[in-house]
Parts: C-alpha cells; sequence; structure tokens
C-alpha cells in the first residue's frame, strides 16, 4: 500500500524533473530569475540598508532571505504550471488511470518541486555568497531557515495545484502566479516591518508570508524570533491548500 | 502486484443503466446495459459522437456516472476506484504519450506509476517493447513516431501491470492495413491465450466483425442492438443474391424464375437482386432453375447481410463513413437528429 503509493509518486517527480534536465529553455530563466532579484535589491539598492533604524546586520542577507522565500514559493508555481499542462495535455489522465491512489500525482509534483528547489537554493546561495553576503547564523538557524522556504514551497506547489486540477488549462497560469507574487510583495520586502508606512503596514503585518520572512531573517541573523508563529503559519497555510489542492482533484476526477 | 483482485474472480464487466450528462452538454449516454463475459472481445460499434468513448471513461473510473451502475471484474467503477484501476489496463482515443520521453522512459514511468517492483519493472518493459515491435526505436523520443509506433507504445503501456481487463478506444483508427493486422492479432491473442477481457470501439464495421466476439451497436447514447455478428445479421435478414443473365433479352425470365426464391431488392442495370426467403439454402434451388430454363448467367453474387445493414435496421441510417463503397447514397443524419 505505502510503497505502490511513492512508486507512484516518484514516478510522477522523476519525470518532472526529467523534462526539466531536458528542456534548459524553461529551466535556465526560471533560475536566472532570483539572481536577477538578488542583484536588483542587494546591489542596486543597498542604500536602504543604511537608513537609520534599519538594524539589520547584513542587506544583502537581509535580501537574500526575501530571494529565498519568493524562489521557493514560485517554484511551487512553476510546478502548478506543470501540472496544468500535463492535464491539458492528456498525461493527467495517463497519471489518473495508472496511479492507484491518485493524491500520490499531487505529492509527486511536491517531491518534484521540491528537489528541483534543491538546486535553485545552491545556485542563488552561492551567488550571494559570493557576493560578499556575510552569514551569522549557526548551521541549525540556516537549516531552519530552508526549512521555512521548503514549507513555503510546498504551499505554494499546493495552492497551484488546486488551480491547476480545477482549471486543467495552462490558461490558468496567471491565476496561480498572481496572487502568489501579491502576497510575496505585501510582505516586508525592501525594509523590516517596523519601517513599513503606510496601506502596506497593515497588510504586511496580517500577511502570513511576513511571518515566513521575518523568521527567516532572524534565523539568517542568528537571532531567531518568532519562529513558532512562522511554522504555525507555514503548518496552517499548507493544511489548507492541501484540502483546496485535494478537492481540487476530486473537481477534476468528476470532469474526467 | 495482486493478479487476484478484490470481491471477484470475475474478469467479466455488468453495466446496468448507465447514464452520463455533461453540464449544458448532451446525454452522451443514456442508459446503456450490457454485460462483457470473462475473456470476451467485446465490439462497442458506433459513429462519432455516439457516446463510445464517454462510456469508455465510466468503465475506466476516469469519469462518474450521473446514473447506473458498473462493475468491472466485479468491482464498482463508483465506489472502488482503486480496486479497479489495480485490474485494468486502458489505451485511449488520444494516446496520451509525452513527446519528450522515450519509449523506454515511457515504460519506466509507467511501471512506477503502477507501483511494480524495480526488478520487475525493467523486464516487463523490455519484454512489452520487444512484443509490440519498437525495440528498435526504444531509445527514440515518442515525439519522433509515427501514429501507428504510438498507437503500439500505447498498448504496450496498458499491458504493463498485466490487466485483467483491456479498454481500447478506437485503437486503430488511422492505422495502415498492415498495423491493423498485427493490432487484431495481438487483442485476438491477448484474449484467448491470456484470457484477457477485451473492451473495444470502433467505427469500423469490419473490425467489429472479425475481432470481436460480440458487438454491441451504440448510437446516440443509446445500445441499439447487441449480439454475435452472426446473430446480428441473421437476426436483420436474410442474404440477398444478385443475378446476371448473359443475354440481356432474357431478364424477363430471369426475373419470373427469381421472384420464387424471394422479394425483389433494388440492383443496377442487367442485375436482378432478390432477398432469399428461405435463406442460403434457396442458392441451390436458383442455380437449378436457371438451368433447366437453360438462361446463362454472367454472374451470380451472394450478398450476406453486413454489420451496416444491421446498423441501418436498427437505427435507420448507416454508419458514417463504414461504407466506403456506398459513401454515395449515405444520408446525413447527425444534421437531420440535431435540426429535430
Ligand atoms: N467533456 C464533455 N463535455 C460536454 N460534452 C461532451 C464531453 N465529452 C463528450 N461530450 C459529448 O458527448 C457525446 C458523446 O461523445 P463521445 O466522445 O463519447 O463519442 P464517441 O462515440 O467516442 O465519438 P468518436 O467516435 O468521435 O470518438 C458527443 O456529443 C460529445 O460532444
Ligand atoms: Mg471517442
Amino acid at each position: 500500500m505505502i510503497r505502490p503509493y511513492f512508486s507512484s509518486a516518484w514516478a510522477v517527480a522523476w519525470r518532472y524533473l526529467h523534462n526539466l534536465y531536458t528542456k534548459p529553455a524553461v529551466f535556465i530563466p526560471s533560475l536566472l530569475f532570483p539572481l536577477f532579484f538578488l542583484a536588483a535589491f542587494a546591489g542596486g539598492l543597498s542604500v536602504v540598508g543604511k537608513a537609520p533604524g534599519f538594524g539589520y546586520y547584513d542587506f544583502t542577507a537581509f535580501q537574500f532571505c526575501f530571494v529565498l522565500i519568493q524562489a521557493s514559493t514560485l517554484a511551487g508555481v512553476f510546478a502548478g504550471f506543470s501540472i496544468a499542462a500535463d492535464f491539458e495535455q492528456g498525461m493527467g489522465r495517463r497519471m489518473m488511470l495508472a496511479t492507484i491512489h491518485r493524491s500520490s500525482i499531487v505529492v509527486g509534483f511536491a517531491i518534484g518541486a521540491a528537489s528541483r528547489l534543491l538546486l535553485t537554493w545552491v545556485v542563488v546561495t552561492g551567488v550571494a555568497l559570493l557576493g560578499g553576503m556575510s552569514v551569522a547564523g549557526s548551521g541549525i538557524n540556516l537549516a531552519g531557515m530552508f526549512s521555512l522556504a521548503l514549507l513555503g514551497n510546498i504551499a505554494a506547489l499546493l495552492f497551484s495545484a488546486g488551480i491547476a486540477l480545477r482549471f486543467r488549462s495552462l490558461q490558468a497560469g496567471p491565476l496561480m502566479q498572481m496572487p502568489v507574487f501579491i502576497i510575496l510583495f505585501l510582505a516586508p520586502v525592501y525594509v523590516p516591518q517596523n519601517l513599513l508606512t503606510g496601506w502596506i503596514e497593515p497588510a504586511a503585518s496580517v500577511n502570513p508570508v511576513t511571518a515566513l520572512l521575518n523568521a527567516a531573517r532572524s534565523l539568517m541573523a542568528g537571532e531567531p524570533t518568532g519562529l513558532l508563529a512562522a511554522y504555525g503559519v507555514a503548518a496552517g497555510m499548507i493544511l489548507v491548500m492541501a484540502v483546496w489542492a485535494i478537492k481540487g482533484l476530486r473537481s477534476a476526477e468528476t470532469a474526467g | 502486484m495482486s493478479n487476484k483482485g478484490a470481491g471477484s474472480k470475475e474478469n467479466g464487466i455488468e453495466v446496468e443503466g448507465l447514464v452520463r450528462e455533461f453540464k449544458n452538454g448532451p446525454r452522451a449516454v443514456d442508459g446503456i446495459d450490457l454485460v462483457v463475459e470473462p475473456g470476451e472481445i467485446y465490439g462497442f460499434l458506433g459513429p462519432n459522437g455516439a457516446g463510445k468513448s464517454t462510456t469508455v471513461h465510466m468503465l475506466t473510473t476516469l469519469l462518474p456516472p450521473t446514473a447506473g451502475s458498473a462493475r468491472v471484474a466485479g468491482l464498482d467503477v463508483a465506489t472502488q476506484g482503486p480496486q479497479v484501476r489495480e485490474v485494468i489496463g486502458a489505451a485511449l482515443q488520444e494516446a496520451a504519450l509525452d513527446p519528450h520521453l522515450t519509449a523506454r522512459e515511457h515504460m519506466k514511468l509507467q511501471t512506477s506509476l503502477h507501483g511494480m517492483d524495480r526488478a520487475e519493472r525493467h523486464q516487463r518493459g523490455e519484454e512489452l517493447i520487444e512484443r509490440v515491435g519498437l525495440t528498435e526505436a526504444a531509445e527514440r523520443r515518442v515525439g519522433d513516431f509515427s501514429g501507428g509506433m504510438k498507437r503500439r507504445l500505447d498498448l504496450a503501456l496498458a499491458l504493463v501491470h498485466r490487466p485483467r481487463v483491456l479498454f481500447l478506444d478506437e485503437p486503430t483508427t488511422g492505422l495502415d492495413p498492415q498495423s491493423r493486422a498485427s493490432l487484431w492479432s495481438e487483442v485476438t491473442r491477448l484474449s484467448s491465450e491470456d484470457g484477457v477481457t477485451v473492451f473495444l470501439t470502433t467505427q469500423y464495421l469490419e473490425e467489429a466483425d472479425q475481432l470481436a466476439n460480440r458487438v454491441g451497436i451504440i448510437d446516440d447514447g443509446r445500445i441499439a442492438a447487441e449480439g454475435t455478428p452472426a446473430e446480428l445479421k441473421a437476426a436483420i435478414g436474410r442474404p440477398s443474391v444478385e443475378v446476371t443473365p448473359s443475354d440481356g433479352a432474357r431478364i424477363a425470365d430471369a426475373q419470373g424464375i427469381l421472384a420464387d426464391f424471394g422479394a425483389p431488392v433494388p440492383a443496377s442495370g442487367e442485375t436482378i437482386g432478390i432477398r432469399l426467403n428461405a435463406g442460403i439454402d434457396g442458392l441451390v434451388g436458383i442455380v437449378r432453375a436457371f438451368d433447366t430454363a437453360d438462361i446463362e448467367l454472367a454472374s451470380l453474387v451472394l450478398n450476406e447481410p453486413t454489420l451496416d445493414d444491421v446498423f441501418l435496421a436498427k437505427t435507420g441510417h448507416h454508419l458514417e463513413g463504414a461504407s466506403e463503397s456506398e459513401s454515395a447514397e449515405m444520408p446525413l443524419p447527425e444534421t437531420q437528429n440535431s435540426r429535430a
């Protein structure tokens, strides 16, 4: 029961990764994307880091945490695109027919997305380090930071999967991407939360990404705060999005 | 991989009152009853839009029925989906293949999706690739495959987990005669040697006639007739005979003789046709009578009823595209229906 389930999930993940690897035209841009953000924020905006009251030890590290969360959640969205494409082009049916328990399809894409994420992390972290980022947190702190990014990835994947399975068309792409983009940028992207003013301040304070981002930055700085809130929010999002994705799967099942 | 399945040793299919209604769409399947015996090849014959694929999707757990019930290998398709999927294989109308993967990679994907053991996976994959004649092409990307190669790969993929019931949705549409023949022999082998039950849809009369043990004729979501090809033909009528006298002047005499053996049917030119009263036994009498009357014949043709005759008799129209030779007199039932 368990073994065939993961065999199915692994098959889905394997194909996802295999196709990424054989289609560099799709894969490379998605890798360059976070690097572009890193360069634009950490390089172009570094003067922001010198503003009074900024209070973070390293501006590149500050921006790196955002880019890490951003790249990780978007990796989940990209996997959602693949789900939509598969259901549009018929492979979805093959998977629905051949897997005994169909949730293994979503789990497979999640495994694929997380594996792909590993490479993104290596590249983005490597580039940030080469760019002079200093790391203050311990190994455990960093593991915590990356685990938060992974949880963000899973939540975004489940969200996108829910959309992909309901619409079963790549045309639903913006529906997956836009909300994630908006919620990312309604977090304290450029400055710490206490420096936010105007309408974005209340938006950021209720934004679940804010909790993730603040905790990730605190871990990077080696002064962990708000971890309980961050993991709690992450677990809550994953739970809600898992229900959303499974309901999407049911909708794909009834539509044929 | 358990080949025993849950609940029943039966490999058959039982369908009762099966209905599928699409949202804002037609009643694609409108109350179908059918039984497919274990190990049988069942041909589901019908024109475009008859509801063949919709039926297959319901029987393969891809689509929930709106009403009615269906059991495949003794398992309910609506409530026992996972168990049904363990024992069935399906090659759908549009073979869903990934153009970026090779044939061998498809095998790897399919065997893993089915949760097969690693050791068994490789062996089974190679065996099937060979059986469908794709060994040479195993490392090529499927995007470069011909239509026939894709169909063969799709069939091989449907067989990886040794299904007890196999669904083939128009498996030979678009294939050349040679590929069609080899697919037919593989399907026959699966049924006769491995005891696999085959549910096959087709638009080809010939395919239903030659390949299927039993045929269900579906039109407009309903089963119009069901039986072995021979039964179906026998039920609608007796064979007809067409006779052409060598001497055109003796046509009237020939007509007189034939009138004793059956009712006239339309025929062209110098040819006279009748439907035999006594079935094929009448033929001997006809030959004797012509001999006695000293009428020489240029030709004598016996026409068995075809499944298209059955189709016409049961539905009031020909199977579209089926009667290649008679396409000129084909009515356009679809447009007539939709205007009604
Ligand atoms: N998803 C769907 N939504 C709405 N209508 C549908 C859907 N799928 C099929 N139909 C309709 O149901 C009817 C039966 O379609 P189906 O595909 O079962 O026919 P078919 O016998 O397989 O035809 P073909 O030989 O062309 O494959 C058609 O009128 C079709 O337009
Ligand atoms: Mg069809």
